[in-house]
Formats: structure tokens, sequence, C-alpha cells
């Protein structure tokens, strides 16, 4: 298919990264990379595609990561029962919320959602007696593919490869199908695109929860992952701004987008933090400031994003006429 | 039966009736312009028609079923669709693709969609800009936009809201010429319009709003020479 060598690029190059690579480190940053390029693409489904801008994204990571943890330590069941079951929470509350989107437009839709990624935080630390509060909750390691126990880190970087790539192929089909069309109308102007026949409460609100439901699978495959579900962290407004921030700066509603700036981010972070981070007290906080200035630097030159970005520059030649 | 009809439509906003007890027929192939100074209720009308308000009172019909309490999606869906008085093109969309999302609420096939996309942006005169953004479009090349992508949506009826709107004299009498092919070809129109050469040139009958009330309704010639009509336009010193 035209214009998807770009991806089939990046995903191949994660793909051989196990076979090349045996550094711990390295394949640690390749899974978190591919980690959160799959949640920034899940938050993309909203945000970018159906222009539902959502800072409490982080929810439904939460939702997920607890659900994985909470049934597996609580009752023993297998994290992919507690991935399914956060899904479906996910799902429900994005149901919720995608309702929500119809009353609160804009800035007050990000608002709600912050809020809402508030009170899931406010639950998730203070509800002592089924969630151990702030302690946060250290997931047991059972050995197994079934338990999701995998020492392996080669074994990870498959399956949140696997995660990435179906993210991957939803975000090509919201670029090229007939609901893909009919979502952009939505997000450019949904009285206008009511009065061609669009339903478009009905697909915003299921580009909302499917949104949520995939954030929830990469919230409970995240808890397996890093083995401790801490509430401070899971749904911390940090974490919603990162996910948007991938994909903001990877070029919103664009497939490849949230993968890429995924990789800018998470490569920008860990370096600064290795260079930086240990250096004298005074300096502590020094890589925060950089990584801060990387940033406003990137907004300056690329607004749109690295994908529309690089686009460009590839095109030379204005190129008239659409796509087809 | 009537292809449209608006019986009894009351739609009040506080204390204010933006629309009292209108009520007409559209039959199949007319071209019907609704007229009225600012504020007379013509685009409240439209609205209620087009399925955005709800009205207090009284009921549209699309061959003989209602269409009132639907929702504007399932009001085009079913046949009726609509132009906008301030434009709302997709900007950031292509030419095609604004066009596109009308053909695709009767064809699943996104090529299928665009092939037809293309038609219909040839027949208002837009082939050339299928790959530009809608975003740069002048004025009349967007009320051409909004056309295409009304028709696209293959409407049994077609409002327009002020297709002349706006647009430089020179636009003008290509918009007119169009919608007049239009009407031609079979299509039931129903426009609202503030330029009367246009509507006294192009409408079989006249519809006269004036402070939410129906005051006369009939032949352009006859409706412009109405006592009322021209009160409510011009004042009461040019009533002869």
């Amino acid at each position: 298919m035209k214009g998807t060598w770009p991806a089939v690029v990046f995903f191949s190059l994660a793909a051989f990264g196990p076979v090349v690579v045996r550094d711990a480190f390295l394949l640690d940053g390749l899974i978190l990379i591919l980690l959160w390029g799959a949640t920034a693409a899940a938050w993309n489904v909203a945000g970018g595609y159906a222009g539902q801008v959502s800072l409490g994204h982080a929810a439904f990571f939460g939702l997920g990561a607890y659900s994985a943890a909470l049934l597996g330590t609580r009752w023993g069941l297998s994290p992919w029962i507690g991935l399914l079951v956060g899904a479906v929470l996910a799902t429900a509350f994005g149901f919720v919320l995608g309702f929500l989107s119809n009353r609160l437009r804009g800035p007050y839709f990000v608002l709600a959602t912050i809020a809402f990624s508030q009170v899931l935080l406010i639950v998730g630390s203070r509800w002592r007696g089924f969630t151990a509060g702030s302690e946060g909750i250290p997931v047991p390691f059972r050995p197994g593919f079934w338990t999701l126990g995998i020492a392996d880190k080669r074994v990870w970087v498959v399956i949140v490869l696997a995660l990435a790539v179906f993210l991957y192929l939803i975000e090509l089909y919201l670029e090229r199908s007939r609901r893909g069309y009919q979502l952009a109308a939505v997000r450019e102007d949904e009285d206008a695109a009511l009065s061609l026949g669009v339903p478009a409460l009905r697909l915003k609100v299921a580009a909302i929860a499917a949104s949520a439901a995939l954030t929830a699978v990469s919230g409970a495959l995240w808890a397996q992952y890093v083995g401790f579900v801490d509430p401070f962290y899971v749904f911390s407004v940090d974490l919603s701004i990162r996910f948007a921030l991938a994909a903001i700066l990877g070029g919103i509603g664009t497939p490849l987008g949230p993968f890429l700036g995924a990789t800018l981010i998470t490569t920008l972070e860990t370096y600064l933090r290795a260079s930086f981070g240990g250096i004298g007290a005074g300096l502590v906080g020094i890589y925060l400031i950089i990584y801060g200035a990387a940033l406003v630097v990137m907004m300056r030159f690329a607004p749109q994003g690295l994908v529309p970005w690089i686009g460009e520059r590839l095109r030379r030649r204005p190129v008239a006429g659409p796509a087809s | 039966m009537s292809l449209l009809s608006v019986s009894g439509i009351t739609k009040r906003f506080g204390g204010i009736t933006a629309n009292r007890d209108i009520s007409f027929d559209v039959e199949a192939g007319q071209l019907i312009g609704i007229i009225g100074p600012n504020g007379s209720g013509k685009s409240t009308l439209f609205e209620i028609i087009s399925g955005f308000y709800r009205p207090d009172a009284g009921v549209v019909r699309l061959n003989g079923s209602a269409l009132t309490g639907f929702s504007p999606d399932h009001v085009c869906r079913l046949g009726v669709a609509r132009t906008f008085q301030k434009l709302r093109p997709f900007s950031g969309l292509t030419v095609v693709d604004n066009v596109m999302v009308g053909a695709l609420t009767r064809t699943l096939d996104v090529r299928h969609a665009r092939a037809r996309a293309r038609e219909l942006l040839d027949r208002v005169g837009l082939a050339e800009k299928a790959g530009e953004y809608a975003r740069t479009l002048s004025t009349g090349q967007r009320k051409r936009l909004e056309l295409a992508r009304a028709l696209a949506t293959e409407p049994r009826v077609l409002l327009l809201d002020e297709v002349t709107g706006g647009v430089d004299q020179r636009s003008i009498p290509g918009l007119v010429q169009l919608v007049r092919d239009l009407h031609r070809g079979g299509l039931t129109v129903l426009m609202v319009e503030h330029n009367m050469r246009v509507i006294t040139a192009v409408a079989q009958r006249i519809v006269a709003l004036y402070l939410g009330e129906k005051i006369a309704d009939g032949p352009p010639d006859v409706v412009t020479r109405d006592r009322r009509v021209v009160e409510a336009y011009l004042g009461q010193a040019y009533v002869q």
C-alpha cells in the first residue's frame, strides 16, 4: 500500500532490534518506545482522529494496569483476563466521557478528562482495603506466557510490537476508510458533518470508547512488564500529557506520528536523564530543563509535528492532486 | 401528496416567537423561494426543516412521513440536504474529500464515493480544485463546494441558505445559473434569498415571512407587489 513504507521501515527496525541487540538497557528502551508509541496511538484515535483532546487518558491506562494487577494478586487470575476486564471497564468509562463530549466542547472537555483521571487517582490511592492505597501493588511474577511472567526482554519486544502494529493498522483504517472520512468531517465541523448525514455523536462516542479500551490494554501490559503499579504514577496528569505530547510531537492525526513522537521523547528523556541526572545536587533537575527547551524548539520549527514536517521536506516539488 | 409539507410550525426563543404557525407545501420539482427582512424567521424555519432545531408546535413531512424529531444527520439520510448561510467547509480537508463525506452517506465504498465526488465537482465547476485544501477557495467557490457536498447526499429536497450572500457581483450569475440547471434537472429546491432580483428570476413561487409569520405565498410577480410585502421591506411610505 502507498505511503506506508516509513511504517514498514520503522516496525522492521523494531523487529530486528532483539536479533542484533542483547543489551538489556537498550532492549528496555525499545520496549518502552513501542509501548508508549502504542499508547500515544490509542490516544490519537480520540485526540487526533476524532478531535477530542483528552488530558485524562492516564485514567484508562491506570484502569488497565490496576485490573491486571488486582485480578492477579487478589484472585490469581491471568493478566490476560485482567487486560480484558480493564478494556471493558475503560470502554464503559469511555462511553460516559464520549457522551459528555457532546455537552462539553474544547477546553471544557479537556478539564472533564483531567477531573476524571483525578477521581480515579483518589479512588486508587485511598481505597486501601482493595487497592492497597498509595503503597501501590507489586505484581507477582509467575513464569509463563499465560501469566505473562516473562523474563526474556526479547519476548516482550515481540508482544509490544504486535500491539504497536495493531494500533498502527487501526490508525491506517481511520485514515482511509469511510468511517475515517466521516470522523475527519466531525473533527473539522460537527454541524456541517451532521448536515451531510454523518452520525456525529455515535462516531465520536465510538472513537473515544475505542481509544479508552486500547489505552487500557497498554496499561495492563505495562503493569505486567514493569511489575509495580503506583496510583500516583498510573493516574497522573504527567502520564496523560506524555501520551498527548508524543502524538502531538509526532504529528497529531497521522498514523505513524505517535510512534515517532514516542521514540523522540523516550530517547531524549532517557538519554538526558542518564547524562545529566547524576551530576551534583545542584544540577539534579537540569535534564528536565534541557528536555523542556528541546520540546520548545521542536514546536517552533515543526508545529504540525514530525510526520507532516518530514513529509514537506521530502516533497521538494509541490505535488498537486490527491493521493488516489 | 406534496413532497415536502410544512404545517403549523411554531418556534419560540424565550419571549420571542421566531416562527408562528407557518404552513406551506412544496411539490416535487418545484423551486420555491423564501423571502423576508432580517429577523423574519427564515433561518429558524430552515433549521427546523433540516432538524437542527425542534419546533414547539407543528410538523414537517417528507412524502407524508414526519421529519420533526429526527436528528439532522437522520433528516439528511431521509433525503433533505442543506447548505449554510455562514459557509462551513471542512477547511482542513481537500475539496474532493469534502464532497466525499457527502457521497459516503449513500455508498459504503470509498472509491465509488471519490468517483461520485469528482463528477459533482465537475458539475459545479470546481474540477480543477479537487486536490486543493478547502480553505484556499474563494467565497464563490466555497458556495459551489457546499452545493456539491449537499448534492452528494442525493437529496430529494435541497435547502439553499443565501446562495448568493456575501459573493462578489461577478460570481452571482454563474451561481444562479447553476441553481437553475439543478432545478431543470428535476431537483426540488427551497431557497432562502435576500437578493430580490435573484429570487424573482429563478423561483416559481415565493413564500414571504415577516416577524415570524407567513404574509404572502404565490408567484413572484404577485408576491413582490403584495401590499404587506412591500410594507415589510420598505415601510408604509412606499405602499401605493
